[in-house]
């Protein structure tokens, strides 16, 4: 993947902010993973990833208007940034690529 | 970054807490404990990402520049530096060596020795390593986890040589097992045969050479060897001469077998012979054989008359040598205490030259202050500052270290005569480059840390002012190194001291008869048997006052029986008795006093007649002595007299009880001579009537107060060493302490000029400035003490007969300490006392 490394925690992480669109908070992240992919999402775990994936730039963020349901804290709202987008279409491109590359018989467990 | 992690849990908290309160608050607790990661709590990745190679070159400018303005602080810090690496690159070869003695051997893991314990009555145990040889021969036979066994004896010294071209050679009979297990090398003749003829010797390079030149490799094989002037040896192998790594040494092996056969006694169980030694296949059966051969002895000598109460214990071989000292039948350390003393005061000295450095660059710093505060306006992290700090350091270690090299290179030759020993540095090899390096890294850290630490934490706009007030924990850490320096050096010189006492003690001690003045001279051959004539030759001599034979030399002796036999001794108890031959002269010529009764009048009359020492006397258990029958090796007499104790063996020892009989003068084989006048003359004429009586053989003597001087070399060479390094350790505080003073001095040098202004004399600013160092210097001596004490009454405990622990030493080692101390102090104080006023106060 040259340049565009990226986990598997942090593709899915990086994927649920783009579908989020503007309410990707910490939160709203977490529990849009744990509907869509019936798996369990730590603060920590996914906080470690959104720190990673800023830092590598493909995202951005910033804090939001104060409100009072958590206690006055701001949530921090996160947004993919155009680097982050190819980023996630040449993981995709590949995938694809790798996927016509497989020989169809390869899959062929029948008579296995 | 906290905020919305912790609006995040609090939403979470609320959201759950719906639900459940309790599984809320439990995940709440989870979920912040899980927020401890690495990449959370604090980003690792370097800062710095680009780390400037290029200022590696700055540093090293820099530091150049640093070290060639401040010369005289270069050449404190170098010098203590080279002196403590030097130091300790002296002591580790010395250990080193004392490590690699007798590791040599390729099986040498595998070897183990057996020991004997002899039980005494009075509750103490006497080890030996002379073995009854059955044993041996018992464990071949049916221990199966016993390898192989061989035997060695004792040193044994006999004239050997070719026609009439002999000399006395100190050597062993082995038998082959002996070869087959240890790995002495053979140059000439096949290892493993060449001690299985019963006629064969094999002989060391040395004697090869001496007696075949350079050809030895020619001629020596077959060629036949003359003994103590009556058998005849085919020398069948030549062996490389066991160096000075082997503390099994012999210039000639014969086989065990003839020895044995013209020797009954050798084959008892009641009677010591040869050493043992003998292989494990598998070290796990080290402890079965250990518990069977514990009690051999006493189950097969059992109801012999000779029978002690003695046990076989095992000691591995290799490790003898460095652990050698019995305390009552248990090994108790050895010379290993000398290693572990020396590596001890190596560590000392290398802490006390890094102490040094440590605290001569952060009292420095000052002068770096302004530095340090441009570079961080310039963007310097702390860690590059750092940096640079340890990039100097490593740079002055390296150039100490091979300077050190250098000079360990000068005064290696000294030093080898110091410790008699042939040390060297051997550059082929892997770990002494691996050592070098390693000096390098652990000094230079150790040394660089503290300022490399300290310095980047100045605050910049105090530093760039040039006024950094330096902590005052910076000041308590750097005064508390200058006492524990001191501490160290007062110590050493406290150690020095009572090893140097000790030995003196020993060597003035009134050890019960007069050893100066007095020659003891080898009888060889039938001299013994022609005693009178000789005795007479060598009284015509004008120098000769006295002569007296005697079968061993009396400050060195130890033949003793078990068979002794008076009056009232209980049956069942066992003693160990020495027993001197002698003739009537002894206690005269000797110089010993007989406290009670008499002494030896005429040969003839008193042949049974006994003369014993005091511990002999108090062992018997009479009120009084005189007249009591006494018989050992079946010869009855009776006791006329108690002799003054005297030392037979070393301090270590206690002294041994001890029965002087002159039954048998003719079996003397030293003639105690005292002289008197010029002893060059007398050694002359002694000389002349011995070879006039003996012409075959060397003339062999020595004078006795030397000998007993010789007894102690270990001791005065581990006294001699710790001296040297105890007045190193403390050059190098000194040195340090030189350069610390200078700099309160630089420092304080206004402070001084408006003390003089207004009118103070240059001694109370000479008190002004010592005083805090001279409270340094008090508090070292006082923390000395106790460890001095404790350590140097451990060490003296060894010694039967000791000096007493006199609190002059220690008033002495803390009075030289401070007053050196002072005086280093002052010198530099005073340099800053005379100075005119006007020139400290003009800069402004």
């Amino acid at each position: 993947m040259g340049k565009y490394s990226i986990g598997e925690f942090e593709e899915v992480v990086l994927l649920t902010v783009a579908i989020l669109y503007q309410n990707a908070y910490g939160i709203s992240i977490k529990e849009e993973i744990e509907n869509r992919l019936q798996r369990k999402v730590s603060v920590g775990a996914m906080r470690t990833a959104l720190n990673r994936l800023e830092k590598k730039g493909f995202l951005v963020s910033e804090f939001g208007e104060a409100t009072k349901v958590r206690g006055g804290k701001r949530k921090r709202f996160f947004k993919v940034t155009p680097y982050g987008k190819t980023c996630l279409q040449k993981v995709m491109e590949t995938r694809k690529q790798m996927w016509d590359a497989i020989p169809s018989i390869a899959f062929d467990f029948k008579f296995a | 970054m906290v905020e919305d992690v912790e609006g995040d849990i609090s939403e979470l908290f609320s959201k759950r807490s719906k639900q459940n309160k309790t599984k809320a608050k439990l995940f709440f607790a989870l979920d912040v404990l899980f927020l401890f990661r690495p990449g959370m709590i604090r980003n690792f990745e370097p800062i710095n990402r680009l780390i400037n190679y290029a200022m590696i070159g700055n540093y090293l400018k820099i530091a150049k520049r640093n070290a060639l303005r401040y010369k005289g602080f270069t050449i404190l810090n170098l010098l203590g530096l080279i002196i403590g690496i030097s130091s300790s690159i002296l002591i580790l070869l010395w250990i080193n060596d004392e490590v690699q003695v007798d590791k040599f051997h390729t099986n040498g893991d595998k070897i183990y020795q057996l020991f004997r314990n002899m039980k005494q009555t009075g509750g103490l145990v006497v080890t030996t390593s002379s073995i009854p040889k059955p044993a041996a021969d018992l464990m071949e036979a049916e221990y199966p986890e016993v390898e192989n066994v061989a035997l060695l004896s004792w040193e044994m010294e006999y004239l050997i040589g070719i026609d009439k071209n002999e000399s006395k050679e100190d050597g062993r009979v082995a038998t082959q097992e002996f070869l087959d297990m240890f790995s002495f090398n053979f140059l000439a003749g096949d290892k493993n045969t060449a001690l299985t003829e019963i006629t064969s010797i094999a002989i060391s390079q040395r004697l090869a050479e001496k007696h075949f030149g350079s050809e030895w490799k020619e001629k020596a094989l077959g060629t036949s060897l003359r003994i103590d002037g009556q058998y005849d040896l085919t020398i069948s192998g030549v062996f490389e001469n066991p160096g000075p790594n082997s503390s099994l040494r012999f210039d000639w092996l014969a086989t065990a077998e003839a020895f044995i056969s013209q020797n009954d006694w050798i084959d008892d169980w009641g009677n010591g012979s040869f050493g043992v030694f003998f292989t494990l296949g598998s070290e796990d059966d080290l402890k079965v054989v250990a518990d069977r051969v514990l009690d051999e002895i006493k189950v097969h000598a059992a109801g012999q008359n000779n029978a002690g109460d003695e046990q076989l214990v095992i000691h591995k071989f290799q490790d003898y040598y460095l652990y050698s000292k019995w305390d009552n039948g248990v090994i108790n350390g050895g010379r290993i205490d000398y290693v572990r003393i020396m590596s001890i005061v190596a560590i000392f000295i290398l802490i006390v030259a890094c102490i040094n450095f440590m605290n001569l660059a952060t009292a420095r710093s000052g002068r770096r202050s302004k530095e340090i505060g441009l570079r961080k306006v310039m963007g310097a992290y702390k860690n590059a500052i750092s940096a640079q700090f340890y990039v100097e350091a490593f740079l002055l270690t390296t150039i100490a270290v091979v300077l050190s090299v250098g000079v360990v290179l000068l005064v290696l030759p000294y030093y080898n005569i110091l410790v008699d020993k042939s040390l060297f540095i051997n550059f082929t090899q892997f770990e002494t480059w691996a050592f070098l390096v390693g000096t390098i890294l652990t000094v230079g850290f150790l040394s660089g840390s503290y300022p490399a630490l300290l310095l980047p934490t100045f605050d910049i706009i105090q530093s760039l002012k040039g006024s950094v007030k330096q902590s005052s924990g910076a000041a308590f850490f750097r005064k508390s190194l200058v006492v524990f320096q001191f501490a160290i050096s007062t110590l050493l010189i406290i150690g020095m001291s009572v090893v140097y006492k000790q030995i003196n003690y020993i060597l003035t001690k009134d050890i019960g008869l007069d050893k100066e003045n007095l020659v003891a001279v080898r009888m060889e051959g039938d001299l013994g048997q022609r005693l009178e004539t000789y005795k007479n030759e060598l009284l015509n001599i004008p120098e000769v006052i006295g002569v007296t034979g005697s079968v061993g030399n009396p400050i060195n002796y130890g033949r003793s029986t078990s068979s002794a036999n008076w009056e009232g001794k209980s049956p069942e108890a066992g003693y160990e008795v020495n027993v001197l031959l002698t003739d009537e002269d002894f206690i005269e010529t000797m110089g010993m006093e007989v406290v009670l009764g008499r002494d030896f009048s005429e040969q003839f009359t008193d042949s049974t007649n006994f003369l014993i020492n005091e511990v002999a006397a108090e062992l018997m258990g009479f009120d009084d002595p005189l007249e009591k029958d006494l018989s050992f090796w079946g010869i009855d007499g009776k006791i006329v007299g108690v002799v003054k104790n005297f030392h037979m063996r070393d301090m270590y020892e206690p002294i041994a009880p001890l029965i002087i009989t002159c039954i048998a003068p003719n079996r003397s084989e030293v003639a105690l001579v005292r002289i008197k006048g010029d002893a060059n003359t007398a050694m002359r004429a002694i000389e002349k009537v011995t070879t006039t009586l003996n012409p075959a053989t060397e003339f062999d003597y020595q004078f006795v107060d030397q000998a007993f001087a010789e007894n102690y070399d270990a001791e005065r060479t581990i006294g001699v060493q710790a001296g040297i390094f105890a007045v190193i350790s403390f050059v190098i505080s000194c040195l340090g302490l030189f350069g610390l003073s200078a700099f309160t001095a630089e420092r304080r040098s206004r402070e001084i000029g408006v003390r003089k202004v207004h009118g103070a004399s240059v001694a109370q600013i000479l008190i002004l400035l010592s005083k805090d160092y001279s409270k340094l210097m008090l508090l070292a001596f006082v923390l000395a003490v106790p460890f001095g004490y404790y350590f140097t009454q451990q060490w003296l405990n060894d010694f039967e007969f000791r000096t007493s622990l006199d609190p002059m030493i220690f008033i002495t080692a803390g009075v030289l300490t401070f007053l050196v101390g002072v005086l280093t102090v002052s010198a530099k104080s005073y340099q800053a006392a005379t100075v005119n006023p006007t020139s400290s106060l003009k800069d402004e």
